[in-house]
């Protein structure tokens, strides 16, 4: 065994009890020879990714979830949602709470935008848990194979909103919605509720983009503020029962249908917004 | 079939070719274009300059004519990739340029079976992690070695359709292999490997075995194309580097051009980083679906 691999049992040991590791383990995975997949997802990383994100989960960010039920057992499906906090701190809370309300546990394989992949240790250690670089073949080979994805059809641009603009959808991507009708998955409507106060941010860099990003957002605070999220999913839009799959290239009809997942998503929003007690509580 | 001309025969994976092809109950002769003893006896070698035109002439309006050879195996022929030059383009890229115009007037040829590396392919952040036959491919790089590998590929397919010679590409996976011409053979031949700080690749690997069993299938398919021929074991650069027992080093992707430069100027080794760059920062695995589909063929064996 490699010290590193020494490393990551002995720190995901330490974070994880013994029988959620071992429900850890149960997770499906594709193996293309040496215990990776194709894309460099590792059973090990997904507990490691765990067993880091089980903190901030549970005790910083005190997530709450509701609606875990609509995620799909198995079988392909895209989770959608709102994207926000200029880092993408969502994206990890997501991945951990579908990894615990699923049961097996499903990885949420998590479309990053391109320049995440240059950045390095982090592009390494996110392929290891199981994120994919932005690509549309990469997206339909993994919804092929019926492994749920996590797209944010704002974009990079979601996570850089103003304050003012909080809670209210960027420019909203349809992509998504081809690949769900294109095959046959199932959309999950989801909210981040949170995520959007989560890290104040002081102003962007607009002239430095280091790995290729969009941006250099500098944070009023050192660390994310504690707030409270809470997650809300919705039922799953079959837009793969509505529409056959040669309507992916029917850009009225894509649209329509981004469009409808856009109005799920805002909807799971405003539901959240109310029920919330407020932003820490 | 009649026979099959396999060029390379000197390598191991030309080897394994020329000897899967005359196992084969439907080829008759397997002419072995530089293959070395003990050969099977169903083959029989062939030596000629292939760099030089008139090589590549002789070999195909004599030995091919007289066995009645009508399906060439060919690929890139130049393995060193710290070399440059008129010579290695003309083996790499001339001579299968002067392959595919005497092909069209050959009284037996009748089909290519052209094998290429999966280097051709372009590896950027923004690209699929895995590469499917319409991936970009690497243009406009500096690299002589790399070019004359890109050169040669597009020079084959845009002949594909165009005359009378059944062309098929297949795009193998890095064959880790002693004298393959590997890249990665050479990376891993010292004590001490050293990779880009913050960055871990996949790496798809094939065995000469694989190859072998690929170009049986795409003889046996008869399908002219372009496929991806991708072999059983992907792993990671550092799993790599460790599987084959070497000590891995992280550093500074800038600082790795000119120390493999210096490891290369001192020890003669063929490794060159900038041919590899791209590939040691960004995952690029072969998707080999439409082989498996179009060819039946699924790699068996594993390479470490």
């Amino acid at each position: 065994m490699q010290p590193s691999q020494r490393l990551v049992q002995a720190i995901t040991r330490r974070l994880i009890p013994e029988h959620e590791l071992a429900r850890l383990h149960e997770v499906a995975h594709r193996d293309a020879g040496q215990g990776y997949d194709e894309f460099g997802m590792h059973p090990d990383g997904v507990v490691l990714a765990a067993a880091l994100l089980r903190g901030p989960y549970r005790r910083y960010f005190r997530v709450e979830s509701s609606g875990a039920e609509n995620l799909p057992a198995r079988g392909p499906g895209i989770v959608v949602a709102n994207h926000s906090g200029m880092l993408p701190v969502d994206a990890a809370m997501l991945y951990a709470d579908v990894l615990g309300f699923t049961d097996p546990p499903r990885v949420l394989r998590a479309v990053a935008d391109h320049f995440v992949l240059r950045l390095p240790w982090f592009s390494t250690l996110v392929a290891r848990a199981g994120v994919i670089g932005g690509a549309r073949d990469s997206c339909a080979r993994l919804l092929e194979r019926g492994e749920l994805l996590l797209i944010f059809p704002e974009g990079a641009p979601g996570i850089g909103k103003p304050r003012a603009l909080r809670y209210h959808l960027a420019e909203w991507r349809v992509g998504h919605a081809e690949l769900a009708i294109r095959h046959r998955a199932p959309v999950i409507p989801a909210a981040v509720i949170g995520a959007e106060e989560q890290w104040p941010e002081l102003f962007k860099l607009r002239g430095l983009h280091p790995f290729g990003a969009p941006y250099l957002p500098i944070p009023l605070t050192p660390l994310p503020l504690p707030v409270r999220y809470h997650i809300r999913y919705g039922e799953p839009i079959e837009l793969g029962r509505r529409y056959a799959p040669e309507d992916a290239d029917r850009p009225a009809v894509v649209a329509a249908a981004a469009a409808e997942v856009r109005v799920a998503v805002e909807a799971l929003i405003e539901q959240g917004l109310a029920a919330r007690r407020g932003v820490f509580a | 079939m009649s026979g099959v001309l396999c060029t390379g025969a000197g390598t191991p994976v030309g080897d394994a070719v020329a000897r899967a092809l005359a196992e084969q109950p439907g080829v008759g002769h397997v002419l072995a274009l530089g293959g070395q003893a003990p050969l099977h006896p169903r083959i029989q070698a062939v030596h000629a300059d292939w760099s030089r035109m008139r090589g590549v002439h002789d070999v195909l309006f004599g030995p091919v004519c007289e066995l009645g050879i009508d399906t060439v195996v060919h690929g890139p022929l130049h393995r060193r990739a710290s070399d440059g030059g008129s010579r290695h383009h003309a083996l790499d890229v001339e001579s299968t340029r002067e392959l595919l115009r005497l092909a069209e007037r050959h009284p037996t040829l009748r089909r290519l079976i052209y094998l290429s590396p999966a280097c051709v392919y372009r590896q950027r952040p923004g690209f699929p992690e895995t590469i499917q036959e319409d991936h970009p491919l690497q243009l406009g790089l500096g690299q002589p070695w790399l070019r004359d590998r890109v050169e040669g590929d597009l020079t084959v397919c845009a002949r594909m359709g165009m005359g009378r010679l059944k062309i098929t590409v297949l795009r193998l996976a890095e064959v880790l292999a002693r004298g393959a011409g590997s890249q990665l053979e050479d990376f891993l031949s010292s004590r001490v490997c050293v990779r880009a700080l913050g960055y871990d690749p996949m790496i798809n690997l094939i065995t000469p075995g694989d190859v072998a069993r690929a170009v049986v299938a795409a003889l046996q398919a008869d399908r002219p194309g372009v496929y991806n021929i991708a072999g059983k074991t992907t792993l990671p650069l550092s799993a790599l580097i460790a599987a084959a027992g070497r000590i891995g080093l992280a550093l500074p992707g800038p600082l790795l051009g000119p120390l493999y430069g210096l490891r290369a100027r001192l020890f003669g080794r063929s490794f060159v980083y900038g041919v590899n760059r791209d590939r040691f920062h960004y995952s690029g695995v072969l998707d080999g679906a439409r082989a498996a589909r179009d060819l039946g063929y699924l790699p068996r064996e594993a390479a470490l």
